[in-house]
């Protein structure tokens, strides 16, 4: 810096009157709405405080966190095979591939969770594993007494998410430059090798923000499991307001519970976004 | 890799890189029109010729990155990509191509340095990955070659804190760590300023005062005029004139080489 800056001119910048007006007008609406809220007593604090804590819901709450958290792991693991079948360039695992995510992408959540707790069982009474070609069988078991609600929860979370997962892994990989590959082939490098040491680290960077969307969405659709009796967070909380009709507060309390999930989720993408950047 | 017995994987001349009658398609255009240069050992060779006559195509010929559809190509006298049986080209598998790409270096127009690893770690990937090579041995290594490059101290930095100059000599750097018996340079100086592609010049230029077998595409006067020893001009596809650097700049025989060397006085 050369020091023959004179003294400072003082300047006036131009200021967006009315977005401050809109503003104003935002911040009167709010407080006409919360004093409304408060004269009509909508909610009853002391309630939603000896529910928010209480073990019950704890409990609803941990097993959508459990819920959540495994079936975005196993959804990865899917939508990393699943993508990198749908690059392969084989047409067998092409058309699987793309099958697979048009199918479990294709149709609601819901529907899949209730297929797999009440039509699975249906369509198949027994299982029976047993090694082939000889008599010894290792589980014989009835259908319905194996698929509880957790698992099948918990497979129709993960088959439908990795899905969408398939879909995001995919867009990663193609996101990686063309040149990182053709520098690693040159190097010698076999195309197992590209993938494993070049593309899918590239790729994973790429991924982080989405996958962390995605964790909260999963985290939020651990509610459909509610539909087929798995007590998470929002059945316990119906099962509660059903016999003591508390309905605000204890909705109340679920959604504060999903929003410290979601806080959490949120928080571990932007670690992992600091850990990992993309370069 | 076994050397299949009756095929001629091996070739007799001692042509460092051979390159026999390549003609390569995309679709019904022909990019590369039976191309034949031989490349004697520690010879530096400069291809030019305007965008889209093939010069990166041959290259990347050279080194399987693109397929051919007619010719040999041999690097220290082996066949690279195929296996020739009963007149069929047949094209090696993902193993064994790796595995030849391992003697032959390239280096990019656009450094394709991987964006994840650290300077050194570039460097020291393919020994390490590729050939095996400990760990620790594999980092002297690459400290050494980026020392060698005049890139002392950046070995913990990300590529892309580098500037594009630098970013060049850690890829020569990468691209030496392999000891390849050939280099391949794409267009290395393309994507660099005048002031940053002097730099990257001098780099390369110790690499052919050492002896190295080199191929450059390039549009840089400071390689092909300044230290090159062999001229290939390129015109769609076709190698138009071949001629050692001095009878090329002062004597070009073909129409479009003596506008070129014109262009560029």
């Amino acid at each position: 810096m050369t020091a023959a800056a004179g003294p400072r001119q003082r300047v006036v910048h131009r200021r967006s009157r009315l977005a401050w007006a809109f503003g104003i007008a935002v911040l009167v609406a709010l407080a006409l709405l919360i004093d409304a809220a408060v004269r009509s007593k909508v909610v009853d604090l002391k309630v939603v405080a000896q529910y928010i804590a209480s073990p019950r819901i704890l409990e609803g709450a941990l097993h959508s966190l459990l819920l959540g958290t495994t079936a975005l792991f196993i959804a990865v693991a899917i939508g990393l095979v699943v993508a990198l079948m749908r690059v392969s360039g084989n047409p067998i695992l092409v058309a699987f591939s793309s099958t697979y995510v048009y199918l479990f992408r294709g149709t609601p959540m819901l529907i899949q969770l209730i297929f797999w707790f009440n039509a699975f069982p249906i369509m198949f009474p027994q299982l029976r594993i047993g090694i082939p070609f000889t008599d010894i069988v290792l589980v014989n078991e009835a259908m319905t007494k194996l698929v509880t609600p957790w698992l099948a929860a918990l497979l129709g979370l993960s088959l439908a998410e990795g899905a969408y997962m398939a879909e995001i892994v995919r867009g990663g990989i193609l996101a990686v430059d063309a040149g990182q590959r053709d520098a690693a082939r040159s190097l010698g490098m076999t195309s197992l090798g590209v993938m494993r040491r070049i593309v899918v680290p590239q790729a994973a960077r790429i991924v982080v923000p989405a996958t962390g969307n995605q964790y909260i969405m999963l985290l939020k659709s651990t509610s459909l499991a509610s539909a087929i009796g798995y007590l998470e967070l929002l059945r316990v909380t119906t099962d509660i307001y059903a016999t003591n009709f508390f309905v605000v507060e204890l909705l109340v309390v679920a959604g504060f519970w999903y929003l410290v999930m979601t806080a959490f989720a949120t928080a571990i993408q932007t670690g992992l976004e600091k850990a990992f950047p993309h370069r | 890799m076994t050397m299949a017995g009756p095929t001629q994987a091996h070739d007799a001349s001692d042509a460092m890189i051979r390159i026999a009658g390549v003609t390569k398609y995309r679709g019904s255009v022909a990019v590369l029109e039976d191309v034949t240069v031989d490349v004697p050992k520690a010879q530096v060779v400069a291809v030019v010729g305007p965008s889209g006559a093939g010069k990166s195509t041959l290259l990347r010929c050279v080194n399987h990155l693109d397929t051919i559809d007619a010719g040999r190509i041999y690097v220290d006298g082996l066949m690279v990509g195929y296996r020739e049986r009963d007149g069929v080209l047949h094209e090696l598998t993902d193993a064994e191509i790796a595995r030849q790409r391992t003697r032959i270096g390239m280096v990019f127009q656009s450094f394709n340095l991987f964006r994840h690893l650290k300077v050194l770690d570039n460097v020291a990937a393919g020994p390490m990955n590729v050939l095996r090579m400990p760990r620790g041995e594999a980092c002297e290594l690459a400290r050494r070659l980026l020392k060698q490059v005049g890139l002392e101290g950046k070995e913990s930095v990300y590529p892309n804190q580098l500037s594009g100059g630098q970013q060049q000599r850690v890829a020569i750097a990468r691209a030496l760590a392999m000891s390849p018996s050939v280099m391949l340079l794409d267009e290395p100086t393309s994507a660099l300023d005048p002031e940053l592609s002097q730099e990257v010049v001098s780099a390369i230029r110790t690499l052919a005062e050492g002896g190295l077998t080199l191929m450059i595409a390039t549009h840089e006067m400071a390689i092909a005029r300044g230290f090159a020893d062999r001229v290939l001009f390129m015109i769609a596809g076709r190698v138009v004139e071949d001629a050692p650097a001095k009878r090329f700049f002062t004597d070009p025989q073909h129409e479009r080489a003596r506008q070129f060397v014109r262009s560029h006085d």
